[in-house]
């Protein structure tokens, strides 16, 4: 179990270096589904409730996802106009 | 005889003279009135020195309804009626999907235009310019547009009329959004390739025609001016600008997104990039704490969100106000 819950955070710490390249909105999305996929996994592996630090990490995982999202370029909203 | 013959033929010469001089100074500034009535007598005197003054006090008879002829030929053209180059064409906003590296105008295109006089032929070039440029094919008509595209030193009027020629011809369409506030719609061929379709544009005689749709479900209620934390349970039917069911083709709510989506980018433009910047970052941050993290992710839902976080930090009205204000 312990590995288990290691592969998966391993696989967080790859989303947050991934953060720090991404560069376009489309790379962002990529991410942010993996990031709620990778949510949604540990959160399935650790039915009985997620452990502190796992926890700190996935939300600070979030933050960076946010903040990256926002330091972006704004979103073209043409294409939202039809 | 001979003497009131010569009189009749100096009389004839100096008129001519006369007309070709005011013709000459309607083109050119005029650069000195009084050298002409110098001139005049000097000539005479060559031909008739006898009779010197009386071919001037005919001519001053004659001058005022020559001028008035010479006046009408030269104003006829300016009433000339303008007749639209095409009828059917189909105006559609659009946005180019990328941006363009050149300029090129589709042969269809360029039929069209070349029937155009050659102001409104530069005035269409210079907006097609602008529109690819933009990447959307509407806009603003105003001021600024002027400026943009490079008619700065044409007064506001001469540029309204080069506005309502182009429209005339049927190239261009105008609609008074205010009474300030206008916009325009440039024609251009659509190409699925490179564009996506918007929206339709109605030509403005069937304008008011058009019948005012009231959506049956209940409006959207009013934008607040700054996005409330404790709306934590709002519904997302209920955001300000969202659509209500069955709104979605209601004509009135499409010109309600391009006046929002035009709203936004007058916005962009007068807070400057810097602080547009700042202000997505601060949605982002809004929306994911508001509505959850897989908004974010959720690339039309986003779209929606942060359009309603842009209606309410610029103030722009909601769709209720904005069909008040349009009566």
């Amino acid at each position: 179990m312990l590995n288990d819950i290691k592969i998966l955070m391993k696989s967080l710490s790859d989303i947050d270096v991934r953060i720090m390249l991404c560069k376009s909105a489309f790379e962002w999305e990529l991410l942010a589904k993996k990031y709620n996929a990778l949510r949604d996994e540990i959160e399935a592996f650790c039915a009985s409730g997620l452990p502190e630090d796992v926890e700190k990490a996935l939300d600070k995982t979030r933050a960076y996802l946010v903040e990256k999202r926002g330091e972006l370029p704004p979103l073209d909203l043409s294409d939202f106009f039809k | 005889m001979g003497l009131i013959k010569n009189i009749g033929n100096a009389v004839k010469n100096e008129v001519r003279d006369y007309l070709l001089k005011i013709v000459e100074a309607e083109n050119e500034a005029p650069k000195n009135p009084e050298a002409e009535n110098v001139q005049k007598p000097a000539e005479t005197k060559a031909g008739q020195p006898k009779v010197e003054e009386k071919p001037v006090v005919k001519e001053e008879k004659v001058q005022p309804e020559k001028v008035e002829e010479v006046e009408k030929v030269a104003e006829k053209p300016r009433k000339k009626e303008i007749y639209p180059i095409s009828n059917d064409l189909e105006f559609v906003r659009v946005s180019y999907k990328k941006g363009q590296d050149s300029v090129i105008i589709p042969k269809e295109l360029a039929e069209l235009i070349k029937m155009l006089p050659l102001d409104e032929y530069a005035c269409f070039v210079k907006l097609y310019c602008f529109v690819l440029e933009q990447k959307k094919n509407y806009g603003y008509w105003g001021g600024t547009l002027k400026r943009r595209i490079g008619l700065d030193q044409l007064t506001t009027s001469e540029f309204e009329e080069l506005g309502s020629n182009l429209a005339a011809y049927g190239l261009l369409l105008l609609e008074q959004l205010t009474e300030n506030q206008k916009t325009f719609v440039l024609y251009v061929p659509f190409d699925e390739d490179t564009m996506v379709k918007l929206s339709t544009a109605k030509k403005p005689e069937k304008k008011p025609e058009k019948p005012v749709k009231k959506p049956a479900p209940k409006p959207a209620p009013k934008a607040k001016a700054e996005p409330e934390p404790e709306e934590e349970t709002q519904r997302a039917e209920d955001i300000p600008g969202k659509p209500v069911e069955g709104m979605e083709n209601d004509e009135m709510y499409k010109s309600y997104k391009t006046f929002v989506s035009l709203e936004i980018d007058k916005a962009k433009m007068r807070v400057g990039r810097a602080n547009f910047d700042k202000i997505y970052m601060e949605a982002v941050k809004y929306i994911d704490k508001k509505y959850g993290f897989k908004v974010l992710s959720d690339s039309d839902k986003f779209k929606e969100y942060l359009t309603n976080y842009y209606i309410s930090a610029f103030d722009i009205p909601t769709f209720e106000n904005w069909k008040k204000s349009k009566g």
